[in-house]
């Protein structure tokens, strides 16, 4: 699917081309959900949620006293199937009986009044019966109490290579043991993360109502088919009367991928039952409370490698806490630990993961999908096997950085479009890495500088055969005039799809770029792509749009050459003669991509994004409060398509991680979040933000589009954590293994006698 | 969303300050309550977080006294320095007396700087800031630092309180129903230094997990007077009285780290919240007022 | 009742309570949904207008606190049909992404163009106003951008 020796006359690709949707965003008229007008009749919906972590609903009771004659409710029994339909169907679309989290929906309220909503609400009041909660993922996985499936675990997962790799699996264990005995060095170490909100500015919003089409729904999402089976399952109806459409988003990052079901089901059962449309909207706090988070996560690792700091072996254990229901946690939980070994080389590896069932609100997508966690876990373990060696980190992780040949943990060989190495290099150079690294705040200053390092990839698209079972598709269509229009359920949430997939479509079919549309995805309009979500937009997505639009522009050419005239004139003939011109595609992954879902073991992905972070920070050392001075990265995109959008994504991710890092912190109470607030969830401004010096490295993917373009969305999200870390590290001088770094946690870090390095 | 409620209120805008003052006066006569709104930056987003009012008959009234004249000018006479409650930190910031020009009054434009945002800076003022009583008011600890007086009015007359007697408890004062903050006099000595230190939740809209304010007037290697005012320490704004009388005791030179934490530790009472604990806030506060004294040349 | 407030350099009558925020009203009757919602607590600046010349948050400031005078939006910065060089240069330089704070970005940034150069920094211009996707970098570069561009004979074309 690469480029042709056929070169167009148009170079879209590789330009950094405004936003196609740029005009109406400066503008002020792009139309988010909610700025849609009222639609005649329109309802205003909202949800009464549990107020405790578990519990039984015994009752629901109304005041007798309160006016209910123009309040529609919608409780359970009014879902005719009361399953979220996702990857376990176990979330109900509203709680019976059974409360498993706090902020858990038990029934929905809708009205045409805004303030009697609110009043109606305070009108209701729940008799529960509060259950001990179980919070905390190790006491889950003791199976203390029993409160998901027979023994609270979603998912369990074992990766073994080398010496672990044995027939039996019993025998792994003592196996990697063994190995490990048998190395010169030996580190241990124990890692943690915590929950972190996408916090997306605009909040989750969705318009739902019935006619005789059937059901529609508008909304903020990243995913209209995820929507669309959720409704399939929920109401029964024939998917041919089930319309999703997005809206513009602002903003997604994983959490308007599976929740935007929950709030677009919840609006439609409203609608429903009154008859009327119905507008769901929520505020921050309902927002940040309810709706998914990224899972917290524990490693304990412990490696063996030579003296001269060749890794050899890698034992490691992830744990990550799902929360009350599965959403998408089984993936999550493989992305992580397909990623737990970082970007190195391991002779022997045994990596064993669960993740287990707590009565917290249910953790789902967060750009990064499981590999930041992981990756916070290797990076950080690096780092103390480097210090253990007295060796500079980042020589550590220059000897044992995968290169082309080397195999991964499960056992991929690399055959393309590698470049560890040179990120690596090229962030070190362009950040005087070395130089500053060797430099050491005199001891009286306040402040104290640090410079640290990250080294990691990303998968790019679905992992093993995820591709393959979903079949995405694209369509390119012919319209008057030779223009064309591009046809995705790819969406577009502010990462730039509708620019990029015009610039491939552009230069594939060899038109100006001003003569390709994008669809609005709809459901009813476009073909299922797939969702918008593992760094496979570009990658997967783009190059079944580059072929259908070489396929259309190749079938107006040969009609041209063959009756002549203009490009636009041969459009129209054929247009003229065959009624539709379209080519709706479907994506097939490279033949070598070979994976055993069962053992784990083969082509995770069909390539990997690599890149490097170096963060420097300044510590006061009287507050702990760390000022990030500089950012440099180096990222290995394959092509950028569009170098200014790779650079907002590289950066935006990497401010995201760095604001996990410092900030962003969820305050818990027996369950309940204490700071569901953007005064209180602190997410870095303009000000917290660093000048970031971002450079793009091109190690093309020859199946990618546009030349060889890789998924960018994740990866820069995977290292910004750990560098910061380093830095931190360097700066103060005692390390660092748990997230958030906040002042507070410093301080408290600061106090620990042994903890210098 | 019980922002809903919001636009049930009534809202009234008086055109002059003793129309404010007779109303005022009528309605806490009738114990009917009254909001005096300003900014609203505080208020307003109680309202965001606050459950719907039983009875919207029974919201009080809203007076808006955001462009009242006569709480709104900001001048220098003498050394007196008058702020009116009304003034934004905006206007603090391109007054010539204290954000720009000669910058007699430093300390308050660069406390103004750390708050919010130009956004909460455009709309908020030091009147809203006494008036709502949250500890972690900035713009108090900076009036503190000043040993201001706050003016009242109400149609009883005027009286005058010094900042450190305003603040009664936590969220009390000793303002009447019938009173307004009508103005801040700050006697500005010819020569001082003043600090400022925001140990916040970030760069910008932040609210304060320590901040310290202070004012400084140092004669032949002693202080002979000193204002401070320190921020989310205490559950009201810590003038730091111990400290104080330490410092105006004590020659500069002869001023100890461990005489300096003992005097803070016990002016303050810092809890833990959702922005930070007690522990590192105790660790601030001592270490900010060692910082501010390191400044001044002491030995610490 | 009736509010008189001139909005995008037009006097408009508007029926709406003063006690309503100035957000509702101008999302609302003035159906004017460039300001955006993104907390309701001043902490975002999604739904910065000017009023009088300074950034507000709009769900801070209650509708009658402005009668009688001026509201620009973000609806309200282009001069006609031609974008403003902020604007060109938002959506030229990655300024934009999922473009939900960029109608309040794009208001801070020109109150920091006209009025407030010598008081703040370009950063300090734009912290109250929060955005989750571009790390801000390309916010600022566009912002130095625009104001590095030519004032005169900019065309653009708006509503496409």
């Amino acid at each position: 699917m690469s480029r042709t020796a056929r070169d167009r006359e148009t170079h879209a690709v590789g330009a950094s081309v405004p936003r196609a949707d740029g005009t109406p965003k400066v503008i002020g008229t792009a139309r988010y959900v909610d700025d849609f007008p009222p639609m005649p009749g329109e309802l205003f919906g909202l949800t009464v949620r549990s107020p405790v972590p578990r519990g039984l609903l015994n009752a629901v009771k109304f005041d007798p006293t309160f006016d209910w004659s123009d309040i529609t409710v919608v409780r359970a029994e009014d879902v005719p199937v009361n399953v979220v339909a996702l990857i376990a169907e176990d979330q109900p679309v509203l709680a019976a009986r059974h409360l498993n989290h706090a902020y858990e929906p038990i029934l929905l309220l809708a009205c045409a009044d805004k303030h009697k909503l609110l009043r109606a609400k305070q009108a209701i009041s729940l008799d529960i019966e509060p259950l001990p909660p179980v919070l905390d993922p190790e006491a889950a996985l003791q199976n203390a109490a029993t409160i998901w499936g027979t023994d609270n675990v979603q998912k369990r997962y074992l990766i073994t290579k080398g010496a672990a790799d044995t027939p039996t699996p019993e025998d792994s264990l003592p196996a990697i043991d063994a190995a490990l005995a048998a190395c010169e060095v030996r580190v241990t170490g124990r890692y943690s993360t915590h929950h972190q909100e996408q916090l997306y500015i605009e909040p989750q919003g969705v318009i739902a109502w019935w006619d005789d089409k059937g059901v529609h729904a508008t909304g903020s999402l990243q995913c209209p088919f995820y929507v669309h089976k959720a409704f399939l399952k929920a109401f029964g109806e024939d998917a041919s009367r089930i319309h999703i459409t997005q809206a513009v988003t602002g903003g997604g990052f994983g959490g308007k991928e599976e929740y935007p079901s929950i709030i677009a089901l919840h609006a439609a059962l409203l609608a429903k039952k009154s008859g009327r449309p119905v507008r769901m909207v929520y505020d921050r706090k309902e927002d940040i409370e309810a709706t998914t988070k990224r899972h917290p996560t524990l490693c304990e690792i412990e490696t063996g490698c030579d003296k001269d700091g060749t890794l050899r072996v890698l034992k490691m254990r992830v744990l990550m806490d799902g929360g009350a229901y599965v959403t998408l946690t089984p993936v999550v939980l493989s992305r992580g630990v397909l990623h737990a070994a970082g970007a190195y080389s391991w002779t022997d590896a045994h990596i064993e993961a669960a993740a287990v069932a707590t009565n917290t609100p249910p953790n789902g997508a967060f750009r990064g999908f499981g590999a930041p966690q992981t990756i916070w876990a290797i990076e950080r373990h690096i780092d103390k096997v480097a210090r253990t060696l007295g060796m500079d980190p980042l020589d550590l992780k220059r000897k044992n950085v995968l290169t082309l040949g080397a195999s991964t943990a499960t056992g991929q060989v690399l055959h393309t479009s590698v470049a560890g190495v040179e990120c690596l290099e090229k962030a070190r150079a362009a950040s005087e890495y070395d130089h500053k690294r060797a430099l050491r705040s005199p001891p009286g200053s306040r402040k104290a500088r640090g410079i640290g390092a990250a080294v990691f990839m990303h998968g790019a698209g679905f992992t093993g055969s995820g591709e393959r079972y979903l079949k995405g598709k694209a369509a390119v269509d012919l319209l008057p005039g030779g223009k064309l229009l591009i046809r995705t359920a790819s969406t577009d949430i502010g990462q730039g799809t509708e620019t990029v997939f015009r610039q491939i479509a552009a230069d594939a079919a060899g038109v100006p770029l001003a003569n390709v549309d994008f669809a609005v995805p709809s459901t009813t309009v476009v073909p299922d792509s797939g969702p918008t979500v593992a760094s496979r937009t570009v990658m997967v997505v783009g190059s079944i749009v580059e072929s259908a639009a070489r396929s259309v522009g190749d079938r107006v050419r040969a009609e041209q050459a063959s009756s002549g005239g203009t490009y636009a004139e041969a459009a129209d003939r054929l247009l003229a003669r065959e009624g539709t011109v379209t080519s709706l595609l479907q994506y097939s992954p490279p033949d070598y991509v070979k994976w055993d879902d069962q053992r784990y073991k083969g082509d995770a992905y069909p390539c990997f994004g690599w890149a490097c972070f170096i963060a420097e920070v300044e510590v006061d050392r009287d507050t702990f409060e760390v000022t990030v001075t500089d950012f440099w990265s180096a990222t290995d995109v394959g092509k950028a398509i569009n170098p200014v959008m790779c650079r907002g994504q590289i950066e935006g991710g990497a401010l995201q991680a760095i604001g996990w890092a410092l900030w962003e912190e969820l305050v818990w109470k027996d369950g309940l979040i204490k700071n569901p607030r953007m005064t209180n969830y602190i997410v870095p401004t303009a000000l917290d933000a660093p000048p970031f010096h971002t450079l793009l490295v091109e190690a093309p993917f020859s199946f990618g589009p546009g030349g060889g373009a890789k998924g960018i969305g994740e990866l820069p999200m995977d290292g910004g954590a750990p560098a910061i870390a380093a830095a931190v590290e360097h700066a103060l001088g005692f390390s660092l293994d748990d997230l958030p770094l906040t002042p507070e946690r410093l301080f408290s870090k600061s106090l620990t006698k042994g903890a210098s390095l | 969303m019980s922002i809903a409620d919001l636009a049930h209120h009534s809202m009234w805008r008086p055109a002059t300050l003793p129309e404010l003052l007779t109303r005022l006066a009528e309605r806490h006569a009738k114990t009917q309550s009254t909001i005096l709104l300003a900014g609203g930056t505080d208020w307003v987003v109680e309202q965001e977080l606050s459950p719907p009012h039983s009875d919207p008959a029974k919201l009080p009234l809203l007076a808006d006294i955001s462009r009242l004249e006569e709480l709104r000018g900001i001048e220098l006479t003498g050394s007196t320095l008058r702020i009116g409650a009304a003034a934004t930190y905006l206007e603090m910031r391109r007054h010539p007396h204290i954000g720009q020009g000669d910058k007699r009054a430093a300390l308050l434009a660069r406390m103004a700087q750390d708050l919010g945002a130009l956004q909460i800076q455009a709309r908020g003022t030091l009147g809203g800031n006494l008036a709502t009583g949250s500890p972690a008011a900035d713009g108090v600890a900076a009036l503190m630092a000043y040993d201001t007086t706050v003016v009242l009015q109400s149609t009883r007359g005027e009286r005058k309180v010094p900042i450190t007697a305003y603040q009664t408890g936590y969220k009390r004062s000793v303002r009447e129903g019938d009173e307004v903050i009508t103005a801040f006099e700050i006697d500005l000595p010819a020569r001082y230094s003043w600090y400022w230190r925001k140990v916040g939740t970030r760069r910008a809209q932040s609210i304060s997990k320590v901040a310290l304010a202070a004012v400084a007037v140092v004669d032949s290697g002693k202080l002979t007077r000193v204002g401070l005012g320190m921020a989310s320490v205490a559950p009201v704004t810590a003038p730091l009285q111990n400290t104080r009388t330490l410092l105006l005791s004590t020659p500069i030179a002869d001023l100890t780290r461990d005489s300096l934490a003992a005097a803070v530790r016990s002016d303050c009472a810092p809890i833990d919240d959702v922005r930070s604990t007690r522990e590192y806030r105790e660790h601030c506060a001592r270490v900010v007022v060692h910082d501010f004294c390191r400044q001044l040349g002491a030995p610490v | 009742m009736k509010l008189t407030l001139t909005i995008n350099g037009a006097p408009r009558e508007v029926e709406a309570s003063p006690t309503a925020r100035l957000l509702d009203v101008l999302r609302g009757p003035l159906a004017l949904t460039g300001s955006k919602e993104g907390c309701g607590e001043g902490e975002c600046g999604a739904c910065t207008v000017l009023l009088d010349g300074d950034p507000v948050n709009a769900c801070l400031v209650l509708a009658g606190q402005c009668e009688g005078r001026e509201v620009i939006t973000v609806e309200g910065l282009a001069d006609g049909q031609s974008l403003t060089p902020l604007q060109r240069a938002f959506a030229e330089h990655g300024g934009a992404q999922c473009g939900i704070c960029t109608p309040g970005m794009l208001v801070s940034a020109t109150a920091y163009e006209k009025t407030h150069k010598s008081l703040v920094t370009l950063r300090e211009s734009i912290a109250g106003n929060i955005c989750r996707c571009t790390g801000y970098q390309r916010i600022v570069d566009s912002i130095e951008r625009a104001g590095d561009a030519d004032r005169t004979g900019t065309f653009g074309s708006v509503g496409a």
